[in-house]
C-alpha cells in the first residue's frame, strides 16, 4: 500500500509540468464548449482508479476504452482497494476518475443520507462531494441489492413485489449476508417499509455461494442478492419490485476531479452509460467471473463492439 | 482502546446479554456442543485407526501424509464444498469440523504408539502374551500421555473453528464474531472472540485435570 500510494505521488508529480505547461492552450480551445468548467482538460491524460472487485475493475477498463476512443490518454490503476482507501485516494488527486454507484458513495460521504431515487441521489452527491470532485451523468447500469424468490415460490404465492410479501407475514424464511439483520436495507427496512417480518432468518453470504445453494434447495425463500448477479436469470428468478423505494438506487456514476473533466471526458462517459445498461454489465461479470477472462479484454472488445473506441 | 475494554467488559457482564437465544449461556452451550460432538466423532473415527497403525506398524506412511494433507485443507473452502451438496444442514460444520480434528489425533496416537520400546513389546511376547493382549495392556497405557495430548490439541483446534456455524446460519459464539464483523461491532466480535479462547483454555485445563486424575498412579 505505501509503495503504491508512493507510486502514485510520484507519477503525479511527473505529470504535473506537463499539466500546466499545455494546459493554457487546451482551456483556450474549450473555453466555448465546456463552459463553467472553464479551465478543465484532459490533454494530461486521466489516471482511473477501481476498487478491489471485478465488476469494479470491468468499469475502469471500459472508462479507459471510452476515453481512449475519444484521443484522451487513460491509465487504469486497478484493485486499488475499498471505498476507504479509492475515494481518500481521488480526493488526494492520486488518481482522476473513479467507477462509483451511486447510493453507496452517498452513505460513505454522508451517513445519514436517505435519498433513494436516482436523480435525488445525483443532486445529493453533487451536494457532499469535495468542491474539486463532481459526478457525471449515470449510466443506466445498475448494481444494487435486490431481494429475490424463486420462480416456483412466486408462482405458489403470487409475489411480484415486496408489497406481496405482506400477506406472508411472519411465514417465509429469508437468507442474506449477516449485515441484513440490522440494516435498513435488509429486515428493518422490510418490517417499516412493507410491513413483513419473517418466520426465521439465515445469516448466510452476500449474494454468494451460500445463499443461492440455500435459495435453489428451498431452505431459505426470500434472498438478498444483487441485481448484475447472472444467476437471477440462469435460475429464473423473480427479483422483487420495490414500489416504496426502499432500497437506494445505485447507479454507476463517473465521480471526476472537475480540472479533467472537459467536455471531450464528459461526452465520452456519458455515451458509455447510455451503452451500458445492467444486462449489459451482467454478461461482462460474467464473463471475468465465472469464464474467466481478463477484465482489461473483456472491456475492449465490448467497447469496440459497441462502437465506442472511435 | 481504554474506552474499548470498557465497553467489552460491560458486554461480557451485562445481564441482559446473558438471556435469550442471542444470549452467551446459550451461546456458549451451543459452541461446546458442536465442539464436542466433533471431537468424539473425530476420536471415535482417528483413535481405532491409529491404534491399528501404531500396532500393525503397516500404513503410517500413507496414514500420516494423508494426515497432513487433512490439515491443509482450508476449513472455510470445505464448508463451502459441503454445504453445497447438503444444503442448509449442520453437515458442513460437522464434516468440517472432523476433517480438523481427525489427522490431530491419528497423529499423536501413532506416535505413541511408535514410541513405545520395542523390547518392551518383544519381553511381552515373549511372556505369552497375544497381540490383542500387548495392544491393550502394554501399547496402549504406556503411549495414552500422547494420545490424550493429541484428543486436547484437537479440542483446543475444534473449539477455534466452531465458529465457522455461524457462516452457514448456525449459532455457537461464532454468531457474535460474524454478526459483529457485519455490524462494525468490534466490542461483540472481542466478545465473542475472547469467550471461544476462554471455551478452548478451560476445556484444555479440563481434559489434563482429567488426566492427571486417571493417571495418577504413573509417574510418566
Amino acid at each position: 500500500m505505501n509503495r503504491r500510494t508512493l507510486l502514485t505521488g510520484l507519477l503525479a508529480t511527473a505529470a504535473a509540468p506537463a499539466l500546466t505547461a499545455c494546459g493554457g492552450i487546451t482551456s483556450l480551445d474549450n473555453n466555448s464548449a465546456s463552459g463553467s468548467t472553464g479551465a478543465a482538460s484532459s490533454a494530461g491524460g486521466l489516471v482511473i482508479g477501481t476498487a478491489n472487485f471485478t465488476e469494479n475493475q470491468i468499469l475502469g477498463y471500459l472508462y479507459a476504452e471510452a476515453l481512449r476512443g475519444v484521443g484522451v490518454k487513460a491509465t487504469v490503476k486497478p484493485n486499488l482497494g475499498s471505498r476507504e482507501i479509492v475515494v481518500p485516494a481521488l480526493k488526494q488527486g492520486d488518481i482522476d476518475l473513479l467507477p462509483e454507484y451511486q447510493g453507496s458513495l452517498l452513505l460513505y460521504l454522508k451517513p445519514k443520507a436517505t435519498a433513494t431515487d436516482p436523480g435525488a441521489l445525483q443532486n445529493d452527491l453533487a451536494a457532499v462531494l469535495p468542491d474539486t470532485l463532481e459526478v457525471l451523468p449515470y449510466a443506466a447500469a445498475e448494481d444494487k441489492d435486490v431481494f429475490a424468490v424463486t420462480r416456483a415460490t412466486a408462482d405458489k404465492y403470487g409475489l411480484a413485489s415486496l408489497d406481496d410479501l405482506k400477506k406472508l407475514d411472519g411465514k417465509l424464511v429469508f437468507g442474506g449476508p449477516a449485515e441484513d439483520k440490522t440494516r435498513v436495507v435488509g429486515l428493518v427496512g422490510l418490517k417499516d417499509v412493507y410491513g413483513v417480518s419473517f418466520q426465521e432468518f439465515k445469516s448466510l453470504d452476500a449474494s454468494g455461494p451460500l445463499v443461492k445453494g440455500a435459495l435453489k434447495k428451498g431452505q431459505v425463500e426470500v434472498a438478498n442478492l444483487f441485481s448484475t448477479d447472472v444467476d437471477i436469470a440462469k435460475n429464473d428468478w423473480v427479483v422483487l419490485e420495490d414500489p416504496q423505494q426502499l432500497i437506494p438506487a445505485q447507479h454507476v456514476v463517473p465521480v471526476i476531479r472537475s480540472a479533467k473533466a472537459d467536455s471531450k471526458v464528459r461526452k465520452a462517459l456519458a455515451r458509455l452509460g447510455a451503452a451500458l445498461t445492467t444486462d449489459e454489465l451482467m454478461k461482462l461479470d460474467d464473463l471475468v467471473d465465472n469464464q474467466k477472462k481478463d477484465p482489461d479484454r473483456v472491456a475492449a472488445s465490448w467497447a469496440s463492439a459497441h462502437a465506442l473506441t472511435g | 482502546m481504554l474506552e474499548l475494554l470498557k465497553n467489552l467488559a460491560r458486554w461480557l457482564v451485562s445481564g441482559s446479554q446473558w438471556s435469550g437465544t442471542d444470549g452467551i449461556a446459550h451461546r456458549l452451550a451451543e459452541h461446546f456442543q458442536y465442539s464436542i460432538l466433533a471431537t468424539i466423532a473425530a476420536a471415535v473415527i482417528a483413535l481405532p485407526l491409529g491404534l491399528l497403525i501404531g500396532h500393525t506398524g503397516r500404513g503410517a506412511f500413507l496414514a500420516i501424509n494423508l494426515a497432513g494433507f487433512g490439515r491443509a485443507l482450508p476449513t472455510v473452502g470445505l464448508v463451502t464444498l459441503v454445504f453445497l451438496v447438503s444444503g442448509l444442514s449442520m453437515w458442513p460444520v460437522y464434516v468440517s469440523l472432523v476433517a480438523l480434528a481427525v489427522p490431530v489425533i491419528v497423529t499423536n496416537t501413532y506416535a505413541g504408539m511408535a514410541a513405545v520400546d520395542p523390547e518392551t513389546k518383544d519381553a511381552a511376547r515373549g511372556q505369552g502374551m497375544t497381540g490383542m493382549q500387548v495392544l491393550w495392556q502394554v501399547e496402549l497405557p504406556l503411549a495414552l500421555p500422547l494420545i490424550m495430548t493429541g484428543v486436547r490439541l484437537a479440542v483446543v483446534q475444534v473449539v477455534a473453528t466452531a465458529t465457522i456455524a455461524a457462516y452457514v446460519s448456525f449459532g455457537g459464539l461464532g454468531r457474535y464474531v460474524f454478526d459483529g464483523l457485519a455490524q462494525r461491532d468490534l466490542v461483540q466480535v472481542l466478545g465473542g472472540a475472547l469467550l471461544v479462547a476462554l471455551m478452548a483454555v478451560a476445556l484444555d485445563l479440563a481434559l489434563g485435570g482429567l488426566q492427571k486424575l486417571l493417571f495418577r498412579h504413573r509417574t510418566a
